[in-house]
């Protein structure tokens, strides 16, 4: 009987049914659309952070002083600690491993630079040979594959003009301001000295960086091992991990934390329990956030995420007002309806439960349809925004399906009460 | 006469058209605020980029084969009066030997303007105090691995030597920055000066500059017209990151106000649409009355367009408001209020509510006496 007399209103009234479920779908439409991109805006923005390059900075452990410009390290070869290469594989096995974009291990060695045929005279010119990798295949251990990973990834905004050098090859690219100085230009060699060992390198290309990189000569981390004669070794490790941005939780010293706290703190991606977890995993180091770029991070972060909720909150609230102000109009339209089936001796609760499952079918329809439309629009947005549609999440049926009949139910209440509360003989007498 | 039928028309259903008001002000305040705030977003975000600190360096010249440069140019650096320049340090960078002759240690000693240092760079941390005064003499702020290495604290003495020339100085505070700094001795830039004999001299600039991509090459342009003998480069790796983001966020910002945008018109839409519908039975009794069609359906758009003035003007207002509450909350600055703000949300509240008044149109086919006989 019941739902009988539902459907038997559907299928008089199919005109205006459809416009409700319309407004209906409209607003999940544009809740589920903003939801999907919201709940997804931190880990998008988060990896496009990642072009500001590395967030974590690992030197050796009891180091000597560093005699450190602009991240290029100016101690000579004898002094200071080094680290094993062979380690670095053990960083993609830590707890948040999908987490770490990529590093990169430097190795700073001061030469002596002797240009080939040259404007520069046969003086030798003082600089450093940087060694490290572009792209490089690191094996992981315990049957990790292996991950490829260099200043490819951690310093994206490099500009190079030429091409970079290949994995252990006898060549090197040049920082702008070295080779400006030096006149020498790509398909040259240059001969790098330092102590008794030299090398003679192929320059194959120019790199821009804008820091003091500018005036140095970058070349394979083997060759700048050769060099130095640290086979195997390096100086400095520049690691860049997606994390999530520091709150006062992750500020509190892990060594006070209770158990579950810990646990807590161990298993969010926040740079600090990264850090610890990396110094578990390489022994004699140090790990470093760096702060110019963490601290940026974090704070821009929070803010665009505020700022995005709100206005998701704005988005939610419009839908709302819509919905309401739909289901609101179709009860109201419907008092001589309501005055017949009280005439014929209906009760409050039976009317009631009769437009609210009313409402709630329309709701139910209207919001499926409108999830589908807000999931297409999520894409076209996360598209045309990140390149990436947004991750799918079926959570946000049930949740956007709930608000839509939550909201109908509160739409039409308030008109519905003071229907029913209304006699009978005038509403249908038409006044 | 049409001026006292209104009146009467939009007292008699006071209680329809609170609501309908109600309901338009609400969306016009969503639209306004949310409009306002796009506005300003680019702003708001390109300051907040700031925090990443300097996104210009200023050099000597690579084939000029100096090292270091004359300081007169921040004095025609800051004669370009540009409001985008957040701030501007000079540094020069020595080695020198700190500690006592057969104890020293070298360390690398930047001296710089501590006051533009404090406004680029405000992701370092400081225990102790940081130094505000440009020229101070004699104190000094020193890295945290340079304090570990030296057994330093605040309060301490320390004694930086060059050649023959001593500087005695107090550490102030201790640098934690993760990177580079943490490896450095930081003291204003005329003891820097004094000590390496370098007068007048740094080893480069860096500037933070505000502003959108296009201002940002703007300014690289005109200070490489200004300083011709100098090398100007942006500093890739923020001034790429800033670009991207910035680019990211606005986009995304602009989409879901838009969406948002059209839901509430929408809303709007259906809220007068409601309104018009209950109005047959007036429109029976004027047409029964003898008024025409078209008189009859002045009288609706007059309504429509009274509630959508009334709920544009107080949406927009509060809209605002809600908009300055946003900026305090996100970015603990005010939004500026954007004027144009107000005509568009005015308009657009306004073409919904007439919009919401089509139905009005069937009206003209009501037949009075159908109406009265309740059908």
């Amino acid at each position: 009987m019941f739902i009988r007399i539902v459907v038997d209103s559907f299928a008089r009234q199919p005109r205006r049914k459809l416009l409700t479920a319309l407004a209906l779908a409209l607003g999940t439409a544009v809740a589920t659309a903003t939801l999907s991109v919201v709940l997804d805006v931190g880990d998008r923005l988060a990896r496009e952070f990642r072009s500001l390059g590395a967030n974590l900075l690992v030197p050796p452990q009891a180091d000597t002083l560093p005699l450190e410009i602009g991240g290029v390290d100016y101690r000579p070869v004898a002094s200071g600690a080094y680290l094993p290469e062979a380690d670095l594989g053990k960083l993609k096995t830590i707890f948040w491993r999908n987490n770490i974009v990529g590093f990169t291990p430097f190795l700073d060695v001061p030469v002596e630079v002797r240009v080939d045929q040259g404007s520069a005279g046969n003086q030798p010119l003082r600089s450093t040979l940087i060694g490290t990798w572009y792209d490089h295949s690191v094996p992981v251990p315990n049957g990790g594959g292996s991950f490829a990973t260099g200043i490819s990834v951690t310093a994206p905004s490099w500009r190079l003009a030429g091409r970079w050098f290949k994995d252990g090859a006898a060549e090197c690219v040049l920082g702008s301001a070295f080779a400006k100085r030096t006149g020498v230009t790509a398909g040259q060699k240059i001969m790098v000295r330092s102590g008794q060992r030299s090398l003679d390198l192929l320059v194959t290309g120019i790199v821009s960086t804008g820091g003091q990189e500018d005036e140095a000569i970058i070349a394979p981390l083997d060759m700048a091992q050769q060099l130095s004669d640290h086979q195997g070794q390096y100086r400095r490790l520049l690691v860049s991990a997606l994390t999530k941005p520091e709150d006062t939780f992750s500020r509190r010293d892990p060594g006070a934390m209770t158990p579950v706290e810990y646990d807590r703190w161990y298993c969010s991606p926040y740079i600090s329990s990264i850090s610890h977890q990396m110094q578990e995993e390489l022994p004699g180091v140090e790990v470093r956030a760096i702060r110019q770029v963490a601290e940026g991070e974090g704070r821009i972060l929070t803010r665009v995420s505020a700022l995005m909720w709100l206005v998701t909150g704005a988005a939610l609230l419009a839908a709302a007002l819509a919905v309401a102000a739909t289901a609101g109009t179709t009860v109201l339209e419907r008092a001589e309806e309501i005055g017949l089936m009280k005439a014929l001796g209906a009760g409050k609760l039976v009317i009631g439960a009769f437009f609210l499952g009313e409402q709630w079918f329309i709701a139910l329809l209207g919001g499926v349809i409108g999830y589908g439309a807000g999931l297409a629009l999520a894409r076209i947005l996360g598209q045309r925004v990140f390149g990436i549609s947004p991750e799918l999440r079926l959570i946000l049926l049930p949740v956007v399906l709930g608000l839509a009949a939550g909201v109908a139910t509160i739409g039409s209440l308030l008109p519905l009460r003071n229907i029913i509360e209304l006699d009978a003989a005038p509403v249908l007498r038409g006044e | 006469m049409f001026w006292r039928v209104l009146w009467r028309l939009l007292r008699a259903s006071s209680g329809r058209l609170a609501l309908a008001l109600v309901a338009v002000t609400s969306g016009a305040a969503v639209c306004a605020a949310l409009l306002n705030l796009n506005l300003d977003a680019t702003d708001k975000l390109t300051s907040e980029f700031r925090s990443l600190g300097a996104n210009i360096v200023i050099s000597p010249e690579p084939s000029a084969n100096a090292e270091t440069m004359d300081t007169s140019l921040l004095q025609n650096i800051s004669a370009l009066r540009a409001p985008e320049l957040i701030a501007a340090a000079p540094y020069l960078y020595i080695s020198a030997q700190a500690g006592e002759r057969e104890a020293g240690v070298p360390v690398i000693v930047a001296g710089t303007w501590f006051d533009e240092v404090a406004r680029m760079n405000s992701w370092w941390k400081v225990d102790g105090q940081w130094i505000s005064d440009r020229g101070e003499r004699t104190r000094c702020m020193v890295g945290q691995q340079v304090a570990r290495q030296l057994g330093l604290a605040p309060g301490k003495p320390l004694l930086l030597r060059y050649g023959s020339r001593e500087a005695p100085l107090q550490v102030s505070g201790v640098v934690t920055s993760g990177d580079s700094e943490d490896n450095q001795v930081f003291v204003s830039l005329a003891v820097a000066q004094e000590l390496s004999g370098l007068a007048g001299r740094a080893s480069l600039v860096q500037l933070s500059v505000r502003g959108t991509s296009r201002v940002f090459e703007d300014m690289i342009q005109r200070l490489s017209l200004a300083f011709p003998e100098l090398s100007v480069q942006p500093v890739r790796q923020i001034a790429a990151a800033e670009g991207r983001l910035l680019e990211r966020i606005r986009g995304l910002l602009f989409g879901t106000v838009f969406l948002i945008l059209v839901l509430t018109s929408l809303g709007v839409l259906a809220t007068t649409a409601g309104l018009a519908l209950e109005r047959r039975r007036d429109v029976g009794l004027m047409k029964a009355l003898g008024g025409s069609v078209r008189e009859v359906m002045h009288f609706f758009l007059a309504e429509a367009i009274a509630i959508g003035l009334a709920g544009g003007v107080l949406g927009a207002a509060v809209g605002m408001l809600l908009a300055d509450w946003i900026g305090r909350r996100v970015f603990s600055t005010a939004v500026e209020p954007r004027l144009v703000v107000f005509p568009v949300t005015l308009a657009l509240m306004v073409l919904a509510t007439l919009a919401g008044a089509l139905p009005l149109r069937l009206l003209g086919r009501v037949r009075p006496s159908e109406i009265f006989r309740g059908e």
